[in-house]
């Protein structure tokens, strides 16, 4: 090597340097950050995964939830009914750290500081943030239904709407029932967790009856004035496949609850006794997310700017799935959770790269339902971000429905429960 | 001084890549990657991370796919020159130039 030779590559080498101070400085934004995410969900796990896998590993992401493992609301109606047992729908977290690097803590958080960027945990360490996701899923307006909260308390009036141990019970309470008793499900206003969930469930504890106990039935007792979602496709199948096993009552609003005689109590009608009783209530924002003054629309849900999914209120504080104000036509759905966790994900790694986030967002939602434990009708849709109206649309002459009730869309629906459950949480 | 040179070089670049995270070199998506992988990855819920479906998932495995034929089905699927349940419904949803991107991200690299 001659001094020429030497000094010239040294020259481009420096030159080459010197193209790298920004470069340098926004890798290490990135690898610098604290990204904390509050709930291992659909939308928070996903979330943890892709901000390893879109930051090529190299950004620092904790993963805060109290439960051990996943367990999977969409399909849990199947659980309900007797089907599936819940360790079909439950995934353990071990991909999440062992293969993609996000780092879990199995604790809940009792307290967000906006100011001073941290979340102090149950267990009472303080752990401060450059960004906060949370997904911490819906919470249950149990005290808007006079004496709810002490029969859920008391294991009577189950809800069995975040799947989990009041899955298994719900179940219990049906095969316990005696043959011609009545399963009782009321329903709350729009909007709410899975819009299309309930009258899956209808389906499955009818299909259940049809099959151990046919002289029972289901009562719905629908606070809508309507089926919210797949309603003629859902009223077909309870006019043909379960004629006289499902009766519908809309507009029926559950005000209380009479846990020791199983009564349900409405706004206009008479009193409903029944053999289960199994109410959803209102829904808003998870608890987290009201309590940190967040759930700034209607005091129920959480405001975003959906190119970021960051808080109205709160700078990098990041929400995802159901707690948040949706955009029109976007359903409470453990798919859309899915999305938003990609969205929100890909627009912090942007944001810690100095990079502009993308002003293009797309987000999906696909929606099985088993009308019975083999054949499924979809509700699908496809949602494009509008730069002039700041949300997300509908794209015009996309999505839809099944035509029918068929068993094809029953493997896609398992196909596809295993690839999602998968793609959020390893 | 050919040996001194050697030295001399060695130590420019260990000073400098010393000041760099090895992974910097190794990484940093462009802006237009981190677009592009999260339009892509709307595919995933369905079809797997990475369009790799997993085993038993009986979902067609997009990452087998070249570019050319993940394009051509969805273009398909758009138009209505190929008929299914549920991807007619959402190819509507993309624009020719996304479907351009997915299948770039997605199809099968060699």
């Amino acid at each position: 090597m001659n001094r020429r030779l030497f000094m010239g590559q040294s020259a481009a080498l420096i030159g080459a340097a010197s193209a790298f101070p920004a470069f340098a400085a926004q890798a290490s934004n990135l690898q610098k950050a604290k990204i904390i995410v509050v709930g291992a969900g659909y939308g928070g796990a996903t979330a943890a995964k892709y901000l390893r896998t879109l930051s090529n590993n190299s950004a620092d992401v904790t993963l805060i939830e109290p439960q051990g493992e996943f367990v999977s609301c969409p399909i849990s109606n199947l659980v309900v009914g007797g089907s599936q047992q819940i360790s079909a729908l439950t995934t353990p977290y071990d991909g999440l750290v062992k293969k993609y690097g996000v780092k879990m803590v199995k604790d809940s958080v009792s307290k967000i500081d906006p100011v001073k960027k941290t979340v102090q945990l149950a267990s009472g360490a303080v752990m401060p943030y450059d960004k906060l996701i949370l997904s911490p899923g819906i919470g249950l307006m149990l005290d808007k239904v006079d004496g709810l909260a002490e029969a859920n308390k008391a294991g009577i009036t189950l809800q069995a709407w975040k799947a989990g141990p009041e899955t298994v019970a719900l179940h219990k309470q049906l095969a316990e029932m005696p043959d011609g008793g009545v399963f009782a499900l009321s329903i709350p206003l729009a909007p709410y967790r899975c819009p299309p969930g309930p009258y899956e469930r209808a389906c499955q504890v009818a299909n259940y009856m049809k099959k151990n106990k046919p002289k029972s039935k289901v009562v719905v007792f629908d606070a809508n004035p309507g089926i919210t979602s797949k309603g003629k496709l859902f009223q077909a199948v309870w006019d043909n496949e379960y004629a006289g096993l499902i009766e519908y009552r809309p507009n029926s609003n559950v005000i209380g609850v009479d846990a020791k005689t199983k009564t349900l109590k409405f706004e206009l009608s008479d009193d409903f006794q029944a053999a289960v009783l199994n109410v959803l209530p209102p829904m808003r924002a998870g608890g987290l997310v009201v309590d940190t003054g967040l759930a700034n629309a209607n005091d129920r849900w959480a405001q975003v700017n959906f190119l970021n999914f960051e808080s109205t209120v709160a700078k990098d504080i990041h929400i995802l799935g159901d707690s948040i104000q949706v955009a029109p036509a976007m359903p409470k759905s453990g798919h859309m959770a899915n999305q938003h966790g990609k969205v929100a994900a890909a627009a912090i790694i942007c944001e810690l790269s100095n990079y502009p986030v993308n002003p293009n967002p797309v987000v999906t939602n696909t929606c099985y339902s088993f009308v019975n434990d083999r054949d499924v009708v979809h509700v699908a849709s496809v949602h494009q971000y509008d730069a002039v109206e700041k949300t997300f649309k509908t794209v015009p002459g996309s999505g839809g429905l099944s035509p029918e009730p068929n068993a094809l869309e029953g493997v896609y629906a398992w196909g596809w429960a295993k690839n999602i459950w998968s793609d959020t949480v390893g | 001084m050919k040996k001194m040179m050697k030295i001399k070089m060695a130590f420019v670049l260990t000073a400098m890549t010393a000041a760099i995270p090895l992974s910097v070199l190794a990484q940093s998506n462009s802006a237009e990657q981190i677009y592009n992988q999260s339009l892509a990855a709307t595919c995933a819920s369905c079809h797997g991370t990475g369009g790799v479906s997993v085993a038993g998932a009986n979902m067609p495995k997009i990452s087998d796919l070249t570019h050319d034929q993940i394009k051509k089905s969805l273009i398909e699927y758009k138009t209505g020159a190929r008929q299914g349940t549920i991807m007619p419904q959402l190819a509507k949803g993309y624009t020719d130039e996304q479907i351009n991107v997915i299948a770039s991200v997605l199809g099968k690299k060699n």
